[in-house]
């Protein structure tokens, strides 16, 4: 039955590179949620998956939205990441603490 | 309220906050149901210069439940997005709004129609358009804005069609006593006042505390047929708003940016099911859960805590209730009414109920015919009239007055024949009726009276 309140189950195809990740981190500079507007293929992939709920979005948002990173706990690397209506989750303890190196230095 | 910032997070939220649900078997198109949603509470009429909308960043939902699990079979969604035609003015229009392309107009919204009902949501209208906030007779004259807000209302085929936009509150409550511990004004001569030092309250009219005030309703007319499965007349309502999980406020751009998955952070069934059953540390829980979860919250239902204050509130005034308060027992009357539905048997010839999932829903019988206004009841099935709440729900229903009632305990006897309801019980309101609505409810689509003027209810 169609719940779109539901959560989803985490999409393989939504993983992306830690690299871009941390790209995108620096940029923002946020300590433990960080954005950047580098995900313009992700949320595009994203929006076509769902595209009743990524469609007819508010000012401040396209199709083209931001990536969003949110470092759970930075120990363990539980990180979260999200883009346009999807959101998934990893354990990488090398991008947490790249991200947390990021912001310590930027914080310097 | 109804459901006016029941809960203490989504009270923060006024666009993501549901008021009011109807669902009524529209009584001038008898093979269709209406289903209203209102949302953004209490709106004074004068609210410029930024003018009441919906949230773009907010997904609406209207779902329907078709065989009892307490999710939905059918959901409709609502996406709308705000378009500023002139950045470099500080004023909503220019000049009188005479049309929906009126060029005079300078921020308005559209919004999105989506039909989830299997696995593929079908688009069913895109770019619609609302009409303006009702400002005044220099920007809204009174003679344009009717026709204005008719064009409004838009039909998407296939026997569906809908409207979305301000519209005048209906609902009708003394918010101003009710929550003033309990007291009723027509009944206050019997509160317990707390023994208060020179406190003496005369009985008194009930005073409309949501009088000549607006809303943002989302109303969808859509055919029986398509709503419904074959032998199973009976449907289960409720609205739900979600955002995304994530919102970071974008400093540079002075404006918020949102990312991941809707979550359901506003829900509403039956008129007053957060507001007065569920205690205040799990309320908005509640507004994140799907009424299939509703099990959880069963004993707010059946052993309500208003049942138990009325008798100290009013002392000597409902001693049967305090009678069946003290026995603990629970009230499968409440239960029925609220989260199965009434099953056959109980109210000669009548029956919504859906199953024994316990699920906060409003359930329509949509196989009974809407009670022409000169007849029906505005206590629903305790007036009985089939066609009223808890039979879905009308926009002139009194449900503070049947749900007072029913907690204080006329429905009781209904499924315990050894039970005499108190006489204050089948009496209780609070003061108001239909009448005390300024604004007249229209005899079509969508229902809801024209929105009061900021110009005329300036305060």
């Amino acid at each position: 039955m169609p719940n779109q309140d539901a959560a989803p189950a985490p999409d393989p195809g939504r993983r992306m590179s830690r690299r871009s990740l941390l790209q995108g981190a620096a940029t923002a500079g946020a300590a433990g949620l960080a954005a950047t507007a580098m995900g313009a293929a992700v949320s595009q992939a994203a929006a076509s998956r769902r595209p009743d709920l990524a469609r007819g979005s508010g000012p401040g948002q396209s199709a083209a939205g931001p990536i969003m990173v949110h470092v759970r706990d930075a120990r363990s690397g539980d990180i979260e990441l999200f883009a346009g209506t999807s959101q998934t989750r990893i354990h990488d303890q090398d991008l947490a603490a790249r991200i947390t190196r990021a912001l310590n230095g930027r914080s310097n | 309220m109804s459901s006016h910032r029941e809960a203490p997070e989504i009270s923060k939220d006024p666009v993501a906050d549901s008021t009011d649900l109807y669902a009524f078997v529209s009584p001038d198109r008898k093979d269709s149901v209406t289903l209203i949603a209102n949302y953004v509470p209490l709106q004074l009429p004068a609210g410029g210069p930024n003018f009441y909308e919906f949230g773009d960043d907010v997904l609406y939902q209207i779902h329907i439940d078709n065989d009892g699990d307490g999710r939905p079979e059918i959901s409709y969604q609502f996406r709308f997005r705000t378009e500023l035609a002139d950045p470099d003015t500080f004023l909503y229009n220019t000049g009188p709004i005479e049309s929906l392309r009126s060029p005079n107009w300078n921020r308005r919204q559209f919004y999105d129609v989506t039909v989830v009902h299997g696995r593929a949501p079908r688009t069913l209208g895109t770019r619609l358009a609302c009409p303006p906030c009702n400002i005044g007779p220099l920007s809204t004259p009174a003679r344009d804005y009717p026709g204005i807000a008719a064009a409004a209302v838009h039909d998407l085929g296939g026997g569906v069609r809908v409207f979305a936009g301000q519209r005048a509150e209906a609902f009708y409550v003394d918010l101003g006593s009710i929550f003033d511990l309990g007291d009723l004004r027509p009944f206050q001569n019997l509160h317990t006042t707390f023994n208060i030092p020179g406190l003496k309250l005369a009985a008194a009219p009930g005073v409309n505390a949501t009088s000549n005030l607006n809303v943002h309703s989302i109303a969808i007319q859509v055919p029986i047929s398509s709503l419904t499965r074959k032998g199973h007349p009976t449907i289960g309502v409720w609205t739900t708003a979600s955002r995304q999980r994530v919102t970071l406020w974008d400093a540079d751009k002075g404006e918020n940016v949102n990312s991941g998955p809707f979550r359901q952070v506003s829900r509403l069934g039956n008129p007053l099911f957060n507001e007065v059953l569920v205690p205040l540390g799990k309320k908005d829980q509640w507004n994140s859960l799907p009424p299939a979860d509703d099990k959880r919250f069963a004993e707010y239902v059946t052993h309500p805590e208003l049942a138990g204050l009325l008798p100290v509130l009013y002392p000597g005034v409902f001693p049967h209730l305090a009678g069946l308060d003290a026995a603990k027992k629970p009230r499968a009357d409440l239960e029925a009414i609220l989260l199965t539905g009434i099953p056959a048997g109980i109210v000669p010839g009548f029956t919504n109920f859906t199953g024994t999932v316990l699920a906060d829903m409003l359930r329509l019988n949509t196989s009974i015919p809407p009670t022409p206004a000169s007849q029906a009841s505005i206590y629903g099935l305790l007036g009985g009239d089939a066609a009223g709440f808890p039979n879905g729900r009308r926009v002139t229903d009194d449900v503070v007055a049947i749900e007072l009632r029913a907690i204080a305990g006329v429905t009781y006897a209904l499924v315990d024949k050894s039970f005499k309801p108190d006489a204050a019980a089948g009496q209780l309101t609070d003061g108001l009726t239909p009448a005390s609505v300024h604004a007249t409810p229209l005899g079509h689509f969508p229902y809801l009276g024209i929105p009061y003027s900021g110009y005329d209810e300036p305060s």
